[in-house]
């Protein structure tokens, strides 16, 4: 009687806790998204400075976005494909690689030194913005670059990195992973550190191997931060956006085969600002993130969704 | 501890602060302007005449520019009691600021506050439509007074309620401008909405110790008659490739030749997007001049074509007027500069400068290339100002003698220009000291504006990044094409673009 | 190679299978060091080249024009003053990531600890916003910090910091897993008020994830062009990457230097880097102060 009386008398102090932030995000975000999604349902753009609409056309925008080019392709349907292929090629070596990492960093036995300089260096590529790695690589691997010299000494021509499908995308991929490993790293060991040191010490005791100790101790406990890392790379590498813009001036070359979704999204608020196209692509985008994190949520949560009840239960 | 990062941070700012005043007095004989540019606000009333004399005496035609000290222009404009004290002026960067700054000297008590937005994404137009389309909202000092555009978009600020027309608030053309540069700011009722200071003629570039080995002349008048059709560059550009040179640095390096000598404009008036048969034949030639490697792959602006400057480069036909090989062909120098654009070092030129290396001939086919221009905002609150700015910088025989010798800019002012056409101590050193300024009168007087639209900027730029493709033979034409067509529907709703593209 | 000690015993085994994993590790590590400091390689490099080298091409060897350059970019007064958009930038990235940081623990610890109406609902709505990328909505915020008068201030800059639903998520997964409600029980029992309980008891237990959350977010608002770019008119306002953008939009005439541009970007690094080492430490206390929870 007296508990739940007073779990009552605290419940109205949610409220103010998380006030700030639902007011921020109903001003400065929601309304303008809402305003997003309404207008995809109208004919609204720009021509010159003349605003055209809005006009009220239904599903016109998504008919249009739903529109074979003349190869039978369905354009979002592309650059959805070419987003993942780059995200894919980038963040499968990246989830392995700070996943080593971080279990050297945390390891009990291995006692790595120098960690403070390592863990420092590890994360700094992440400091340099995006246009400053499209301005290297572009330089690094350009015809006159000290790549293609090497290259060109070797077998007599140079190697196009920039103008051909599977090299660009790499090269993007490439840029992307290290740019975000570090943080991904860093993610994982701010996790691994949150489990009570003592299991692994007790483990140790008990003459674990390093293999048990990471997939029956570490893992597991790890998940809630591995869902978080997963969901987060993933809508990342949805909107990836800045490095394959800037490393094609927007095109997406060759043939637009780097093109991603919001590079494709980007286009429609060039001049025209179009509105009406650019809220009927949003909801799409939506929609696909929407559902790819649910699956990825799905199949990562349900093994310590027990023990996630009862912890809510507390509350 | 953060306070501490703090601290360093701003006592290491002070050090080097410290440390760049030095450099500064010792090196900035040049500019004496950059001083008190340091904010965007540059308020004329105080320092900003202390250096130079802002008197102007009464004997024009006697004005000596002295090239290493420009003169603040005084055009003794008397503004009335209506008029604001902010004038605001938005630009995508500081070109024309500088000239500006220079030369003209801004009214007692008038502020100038430049909106500078970088132009990279198209971040400038963005920021410029939105502050038009917001007018009615803003102060009277926010009131746009000025604004920059180029030639491939300003029909869409011309043709809008956003512009003024000058002839209103006093401004009217004189005698001796180019008469394109005012039709490229009149809109289709005739009204005009603004002014350039400048003319952009422009020729072929040709680098004379390669021009020697392939035609056998460095004469300006011999390569002219070399290449003075397309057919005769071919003939001397497989001629090139076989001595292993280059004929163009870039693969759309002739594109300008060929856009802005077209017969129709890109967009009609119900939106359907054609392809001008001059656009059609730059297609064919640069398909061409890939599959034969008489041509670099670099883009316009890549360090690659750039590189090919310096004294090791292949490169013979560079394509410009005259602001791109005196502003863009910084390499040919091979210097130090500061951000003003001083030199830095005592010695004029790096070691593998290619200075007086170059001619200048009118090339296959006399063509124009860019320009700035200057539009009044619908709403300013300084209309005399802004007319008299308009006025000094198209007939005010000071700033622009100082803008040709000092800037070698081409000045929309003919009789100026002339002035120096048949001037024998006048030359360009880059060029070995001919005399450009004849070439370009004479190409300035054909310069024609009929078909520009609004939408060319990027339907030009965008032909050129699609076609690439097409051009390295990774995709075929269809298919560039038809990245084409995507990337102009994204860009503009209201267009319409043939499916496919015949070059015959 | 373990094998070959079996005879001295299991302990000693594991021992050398433990340092054949540490070489191991010191390789991987040692690798992974050379490929992050490789960008910063090329930077400084390029740092120290005048314009006209590194038109000429790129190289692997340093030149001379450091110095130079650094005075280039420092007393650049064309557009803007380099000092003042360092502070600006710092200022604004600064207060952003404090913000961030705060608030999303505060609004997870709210959803974590109370029990109130509607709380499944909400956190749900925070997970399905988290999805939506924030380029969509850059059109209707433009117009509304118009409509706001936010124009050309910091406010649109600073204040949406105070909602980053992913931040808040990450929040929430380490509540979950570091925070017992006995604690703040505890805390309640000696009469410690609620804001004071997620104050001085919570807040210092979610000091490694707040490290983490304050370095990512000082970051991504240094780094970023378009929202400023958009936002900011007055260049005395400009922050960092605007200055860049400027300087790298006129490369091509007359006063471009790409030497002041590597330049500016190598110095727009150092504080960025100086930020992490300084939360960094708190990231590897919270070790230790794991092990005090257990």
């Amino acid at each position: 009687m007296t508990k739940k009386h007073k779990s009552i008398s605290y419940a109205k102090w949610g409220y103010f806790f998380i006030a700030p932030f639902f007011i921020v995000y109903i001003v400065f975000q929601l309304i303008p998204l809402l305003s997003t999604f309404y207008y995809s349902f109208f004919d609204y753009y720009r021509s010159g400075l003349k605003v055209i609409g809005p006009e009220f056309v239904g599903f016109k925008n998504y008919a249009t976005l739903f529109t074979p080019d003349s190869n039978g392709q369905i354009g979002f349907l592309t650059y959805f494909g070419n987003t993942m292929i780059m995200w894919i090629i980038g963040a499968v070596p990246q989830l392995v690689f700070s996943l080593l990492l971080s279990v050297i960093y945390t390891s009990y036995r291995l006692k790595i030194k120098g960690q403070r300089f390592f863990k420092t260096v590890m994360y700094m590529p992440n400091l340099i913005m995006a246009s400053a790695y499209s301005l290297l690589f572009f330089t690094l691997l350009s015809n006159v670059g000290p790549i293609n010299q090497i290259i060109m000494s070797a077998t007599g021509s140079t190697f196009d990195f920039l103008g051909q499908v599977w090299p660009a995308r790499t090269v993007i991929a490439f840029i992307n992973f290290i740019m975000w490993f570090g943080n991904t790293t860093i993610l994982l060991m701010a996790g691994i550190m949150g489990i009570d040191q003592s299991i692994f010490e007790a483990a140790s005791i008990d003459g674990a191997s390093a293999g048990q100790v990471f997939f029956k101790i570490t893992l597991p406990l790890l998940m809630p931060i591995l869902v978080y890392v997963a969901i987060t790379s993933l809508i990342g590498g949805l909107q990836m956006f800045d490095v394959p813009q800037i490393m094609t001036s927007g095109n997406g070359s060759p043939n637009r085969s780097t093109m991603t979704l919001i590079m494709y999204l980007n286009n429609y608020f060039g001049p025209s600002k179009n509105y009406g196209m650019a809220g009927a692509l949003s909801v799409i985008i939506f929609i696909i993130t929407a559902i790819l994190s649910f699956i990825v949520f799905k199949t990562m949560n349900s093994p310590d969704k027990g023990k996630k009840k009862s912890k809510k239960a507390r509350g | 501890m953060k306070k501490r990062i703090l601290a360093a941070l701003v006592a290491s700012a002070a050090v080097l602060s410290l440390a760049g005043c030095n450099t500064d007095n010792n090196s900035n004989s040049g500019a004496n302007n950059s001083n008190n540019s340091s904010s965007s606000n540059s308020s004329s009333s105080g320092d900003s005449t202390g250096d130079n004399s802002g008197a102007s005496t009464p004997d024009d035609d006697n004005f000596v520019v002295d090239k290493n000290k420009p003169q603040l222009i005084d055009t003794g404009v008397k503004l009335s009691e209506s008029e604001g004290k902010v004038l605001t002026i938005y630009a995508w960067n500081d070109e024309w600021k500088k000239m500006f700054e220079k030369y003209y000297k801004v009214p007692d008590g008038i502020t100038v506050n430049w909106v500078i937005t970088p132009s990279a994404d198209g971040a400038y137009q963005q920021k410029l439509d939105d502050a038009l389309l917001n007018q009615d909202k803003a102060a009277a000092d926010d009131k746009i007074d000025i604004f920059l555009a180029e030639a491939d978009y300003i029909l869409k600020y011309v043709d809008s309620d956003y512009t003024k027309n000058v002839a209103d608030i006093g401004f009217s053309n004189a005698s001796t401008i180019y008469n394109y540069t005012a039709d490229a700011c009149t809109d289709s009722n005739g009204v005009q909405k603004g002014m350039s200071f400048q003319c952009c003629p422009a020729g072929l570039i040709y680098r004379r110790s390669i021009a020697k080995e392939v035609i056998g002349s460095d004469d300006p008048a011999a390569v002219q008659e070399a290449l003075s059709s397309w057919d005769k560059f071919d003939e001397v550009a497989s001629k090139a490739k076989d001595m292993g040179y280059y004929m163009t640095p870039s693969f759309a390096e002739t594109y300008r030749t060929f856009s802005n000598n077209v017969s129709s404009a890109w967009v009609d008036a119900d939106g359907n997007v054609s392809v001008d048969p001059q656009i059609k034949a730059w297609i064919k030639q640069t398909k061409d001049y890939m599959d034969k490697g008489y041509t670099l792959e670099a883009g316009i602006w890549d360090d690659e074509k750039n590189s090919h400057m310096f004294k090791e480069g292949k490169a013979m036909c560079f394509f410009g007027p005259a602001w791109y090989y005196n502003f863009s062909m910084g390499n040919v120098k091979d210097q130090k500069k500061d951000a003003d654009g001083n030199v830095i070092e005592d010695s004029p030129y790096g070691e593998r400068n290619t200075v007086g290396d170059w001619g200048l001939c009118v090339g296959p086919q006399s063509y124009f290339w860019g320009g700035t221009w200057l539009l009044a905002g619908a709403q300013t609150d300084n209309p005399e100002l802004v007319a008299d700015i308009m006025n000094a910088f198209q007939s005010n025989e000071k700033i622009l003698k100082q803008m040709v010798e000092i800037d070698s800019q081409f000045v929309n002012n003919s009789a100026v220009n002339d002035s120096y056409t048949s001037n024998p101590d006048f030359g360009n050193e880059i060029l070995g000291g001919q005399n450009d300024w004849a070439i370009f009168a004479e190409g300035a007087k054909n310069i024609e504006l009929k078909y520009a639209t609004g939408y060319d900027q990027l339907l030009n730029e965008k032909l050129q990044d699609n076609l690439k493709d097409y051009f390295k033979g990774t995709v075929d034409l269809d298919t560039a094409w038809g990245n084409y067509v995507k990337t102009i529907n994204e860009a503009y709703a209201e267009l319409k673009l043939p499916e496919k593209l015949t070059l015959d | 190679m373990a094998t070959t000690y079996v005879s001295t015993g299991e302990t000693k085994g594991t021992r050398a299978k433990t340092n054949i994993a540490r070489v191991l590790s010191y390789i991987f590590l040692g690798f992974v060091t050379l490929l992050s400091l490789f960008p910063f390689y090329l930077l400084i490099i390029n740092a120290t080249r005048s314009h006209s080298e590194l038109q000429a091409g790129f190289t692997l060897i340093p030149s001379t024009s450091f110095l130079y350059n650094l005075k280039t970019a420092w007393n650049d007064r064309t557009m803007f003053v380099f000092p003042m958009a360092l502070l600006n930038s710092f200022i604004i990235a600064a207060v952003a990531s404090i913000l961030t940081s705060y608030f999303s623990a505060m609004t997870a610890y709210g959803i974590h600890v109370y029990d109130f109406k509607g709380k499944n609902m909400l956190f749900k709505f925070i997970l399905v916003i988290m999805m939506i990328p924030t380029q969509i909505s850059v059109a209707g915020f433009l117009q509304l910090i118009g409509n706001l008068g936010m124009k050309d201030t910091y406010w649109p800059l600073i204040l949406p910091a105070i909602a980053a639903p992913s931040v808040f998520f990450y929040m929430k997964q380490y509540i979950e897993g570091s925070l017992p409600m006995e604690v703040i029980e505890a805390a309640r029992v000696d009469g410690s008020n609620e804001f004071k309980t997620f104050n001085i008891i919570a807040l210092p237990m979610l000091r490694p994830a707040l490290s983490v959350q304050l370095i990512f977010a000082f970051v991504a608002s240094w780094n970023n062009y378009f929202t400023p770019a958009l936002v900011l008119d007055s260049s005395s306002k400009w922050t960092l990457p605007i200055a860049l953008a400027a300087v790298r939009s006129r490369i091509n005439s007359e006063a471009g230097n790409m030497g002041e541009v590597y330049m500016l970007i190598f110095l727009s690094i150092i504080p960025v880097v100086l930020v992490y080492i300084f939360v960094s430490k708190n990231i590897v206390e919270g070790v230790a102060l794991g092990a005090v929870k257990g």
